[in-house]
């Protein structure tokens, strides 16, 4: 089974971004991404491989398909290629639910719902929700997100009231970025938050993002994810330690199973950044500290 | 050059100087005048063909929003509740249960190749007392092949136990659009895009491309002809060059017996590329094709619960509907369009999208002022006086879809609008009272193409169960037949050169046995139509 990702959010939050770091940036996975046009798409002449109409191969392995019309062609069209893909990421329209899009996963044998990932632009999310026109569109893919990527907020006043307003729609992790900038671990096999169908999420869950940029001393942030009392049941990130500012360490946390790897030099990623779900009290806490 | 004169019963012309006649000739596939015998022998020799002497001629009708779909679906069975007649004149008869619809595809199952997928189109449940099909019914048509209905609306469809099966979809699959029955268990209906994927599925290539292949355009034509249609729309096409070609083709043959215009789905691609592309094809422009309709589509459909609505919303509490293209690219892509100087034609069902196209069109002409754009709201089912008055104001048009009146009149009424909303529905006599240029449509295949019933809907407001619907909105039988000719004309900006008889215009008409203004309004809708005639070429509709 394939795994199947959704990118949604409104107009001019950043899907597009968030695509073209995805094509440019990854090395050891191939790729299919479904997008609502191809113009708007910043693929390197360079690493084209082969132009054919609807399509574009990429010398790294990754296709880039036009929906057209029809999402539902587009894809069993993409399932019919000889060629096996590692990973189907589909862009949502502006306006669309991509709760409603993930779904084929659920239709379709072939594929496997992997996660929605909806942008939503710091600077402008709240405007756009008071527009009565938009409001339940713009609720509707919040609502949908099994990670939320809270993007511009270099650019964005007041963003601790749109944190706060985020916090009450949704339980999924929300990830504060610039450009969208996310690490591309961080996209990948989320788990489920997103409303769809009968699967309600419980609401005693609650996640959070850090993003720091100095070094972030180890023991602390061990004792916290090791600490069962601090109720921190996830965290998933990229951090530059204290003790080796100069090295990349992801860290994973499932349940009580900590796992903090070396992945190499540090690169020039500016902020080490850190996603935690948890019991909703508990990080409400963590928030302050 | 010869001259063909036609005598008739009467002729009803919609020129308002002239507007009954018993004489009209016919040179060069155009109307060389209309009047008494006497009037017309000074254009010199001609024949006198009087063939329709006993018929009644009005300029052929105009069918403002169809989709060429309508020929597709003919390739499959036909279970509607409603008669509907086929491109080649023949008269389905409405199944008027459950089990009738089992055992006419049980019949056609028999007749099916091994290994075909059955595929069936037309179904509406909500007129069986609420009982639902489920895929045990389906079972008993087949187990063996996949089966697949598509409801009237093509937004819901059943399947049958084995689709289900081969989709892997269960009681634990948690997916929008699988109905599921009080135990859990998915029914086999599916709605939306659960439809969309499985019958496509089924049939191993998706619905819209089996339907709209070459033999298509034909059958619509033909069944267009039938019901007295000399012009219709394709009101939505991404215009593929496979598409552009089948149209070509088939246009470029005499014997193709309507004038066809393919709005293009603005939607499709940017307009910085789709303008271009639109200004391309309308270099390949013929007597019978013509590209220079663009068509946006807003929201969805009221009876799909999916229009976008101004508060209060639906009347039964159902959350508002979705936007296919959101506000901010309606005006952006409108704007594209209107400054390029095309007619831009706004897909809106609830008021909310109205309000939205309307607001586009006048933010468009702040930007880009512009004389006689005619961008038409199209549906426009729940626009009110006010949206009128600012149509009015703005210089555009409105397209309404009296059909719905009878089709779906009855669920307004009760479920989607709430009463008083249903009573203003597509609102006719507000069109004109407010002075907004109008016409009405089928939307064919939603509801079959037919402009007389289209107008006896306008006339009569009747729903399916008999309840008058909005008697302040009525319009009279002149107005409705102007609706369905000059009207619809004006709204496709071809009103110079058809939808009236009048000299120097086609030569295009509608032939009927009776005189529509002679009946009785109730009875518009069974006035026969013998045939048409397209730029002077007769067209005699099959007879069942």
């Amino acid at each position: 089974m394939i795994p199947f990702t959704v990118i949604g959010g409104f107009l001019g939050a950043g899907k597009t971004t968030l695509l073209n770091r995805l094509l440019r940036e990854t090395v050891d996975r191939r790729f299919a991404v479904l997008v609502n046009d191809f113009g708007a798409l910043d693929i390197d002449g360079r690493l084209v491989a082969e132009h054919g109409g609807d399509t574009v191969a990429l010398a790294n392995g990754c296709l880039c398909c036009t929906i057209g019309d029809s999402l539902v062609t587009t894809l069993l069209g993409l399932l019919e290629r000889p060629e096996r893909f590692d990973h189907i990421v589909v862009e949502a329209s502006g306006v669309a639910d991509p709760g409603r899009i993930a779904d084929l996963a659920g239709l379709e044998p072939r594929l496997e719902r992997d996660g929605v990932i909806v942008m939503v632009d710091a600077a402008e999310v709240r405007e756009r929700a008071a527009d009565g026109r938009l409001t339940d569109t713009v609720e509707r893919q919040i609502r949908a997100a099994d990670l939320l990527v809270l993007n511009k907020v270099d650019i964005a006043s007041d963003l601790e009231a749109t944190r706060h307003w985020l916090c009450q729609q949704v339980t999924a992790p929300i990830f504060e970025a610039c450009h969208a900038s996310v690490p591309l671990d961080l996209l990948f096999g989320l788990d489920r938050h997103g409303v769809t169908a009968d699967v309600a999420p419980s609401s005693n869950f609650a996640s959070w993002s850090y993003t720091w940029r100095e070094p972030v001393p180890r023991k602390a942030l061990m004792d916290l994810l090791r600490d069962a009392r601090q109720g921190v049941l996830r965290a998933k990130g990229i951090v530059r330690f204290d003790d080796a500012p100069d090295r990349r360490f992801t860290v994973h946390l499932v349940g009580r199973r900590l796992d903090v790897r070396d992945e190499g030099p540090w690169g020039d990623m500016p902020d080490s950044r850190l996603v935690l779900l948890g019991l909703r009290p508990m990080l409400g806490c963590l928030q302050r500290e | 050059m010869s001259t063909i004169v036609y005598s008739a019963r009467r002729i009803l012309t919609m020129n308002p100087s002239q507007p009954f006649a018993t004489h009209v000739a016919v040179r060069d596939g155009r109307i060389l005048g209309a009047g008494s015998l006497d009037q017309l022998k000074g254009w010199g020799k001609f024949d006198l063909d009087e063939r329709f002497r006993d018929k009644v001629i009005l300029p052929g009708f105009v069918e403002g929003h169809s989709h060429a779909f309508e020929g597709g679906v003919w390739k499959f069975p036909y279970v509607g509740y409603f008669d509907r007649i086929s491109p080649e004149g023949k008269r389905f008869k409405g199944l008027k249960s459950i089990e009738e619809v089992v055992a006419a595809l049980a019949a056609h199952e028999k007749t099916l190749a091994k290994d075909v997928s059955l595929l069936a189109w037309g179904f509406d449940p909500i007129y069986f007392g609420g009982r639902r099909m489920d895929r045990s019914d389906l079972d008993k048509v087949s187990m063996d092949r996949p089966v697949v209905i598509i409801h009237s609306n093509f937004h819901v469809a059943n399947a049958n136990s084995l689709v289900l099966a081969k989709a892997k979809i269960t009681r634990d699959t948690n997916v929008h659009g699988i109905v599921k029955d009080a135990a859990g268990e998915p029914t086999g209906e599916l709605q939306e895009m659960a439809a969309k994927y499985l019958a496509y599925r089924a049939a191993g290539v998706e619905l819209s491309a089996i339907l709209s292949d070459k033999e298509a355009v034909w059958r619509f034509a033909k069944v267009a002809q039938l019901s007295g249609v000399t012009t219709a729309t394709d009101l939505h096409n991404d215009l593929p060059e496979s598409t552009v070609e089948g149209y070509l083709h088939a246009t470029n043959s005499a014997e193709f017996p309507i004038r066809i215009l393919p709005a293009f789905a603005a939607g499709s691609v940017a307009p910085a590329d789709g303008v271009p592309r639109l200004q391309a094809l309308m270099k390949k422009n013929n007597e019978r094709l013509r590209f220079q309709l663009v068509k946006i589509v807003t929201d969805g459909s009221i009876q799909g619960l999916s229009a976008r609505m101004r508060w209060p919303g639906y009347y039964d509490g159902t959350p508002n509907g979705v936007w296919n293209i959101g506000p901010d690219d309606i005006d952006r892509i409108l704007l594209a369009y209107h400054k390029a100087g095309f007619q831009v034609h706004i897909h809106t069902n609830g008021d909310e999208a109205s309000e939205v196209g309307i607001e586009a069109v006048e933010r468009a002409l702040i930007a880009a002022p512009r004389w006689d754009h005619r961008h038409t709201l199209q549906h426009a089912q729940m626009a009110d006086a006010g949206q009128f008055r600012r149509m009015k104001a703005l210089g555009m048009c409105a397209n309404l879809f009296a059909n719905h009146l009878f089709y779906w009149g009855d669920i307004h009424y009760a479920k989607t609008l709430g009463p008083e909303r249903a009573e203003r529905m597509d609102a006719c006599g507000t069109a004109l009272a407010t002075g907004v240029p109008f016409a009405i449509h089928c939307d064919a295949p939603v509801t079959p193409i037919g402009p007389l019933f289209t107008a006896w809907c306008a006339v009569n407001r009747l729903t399916a169960s008999g309840r008058t619907l909005g008697e302040r909105e009525k319009i009279s039988v002149a107005d409705a037949l102007r609706a369905i000719t000059l009207g619809a004309a004006y709204t496709l900006k071809l009103d110079e050169e058809l939808g009236s008889i009048d000299v120097g215009k086609r030569a295009d008409f509608a032939i009927l046995d009776d005189d529509p203004l002679q009946v009785a309004p109730e009875k518009l809708k069974d006035v026969g139509v013998w045939g048409t005639v397209l730029g002077g070429k007769v067209f005699e509709a099959p007879k069942a």
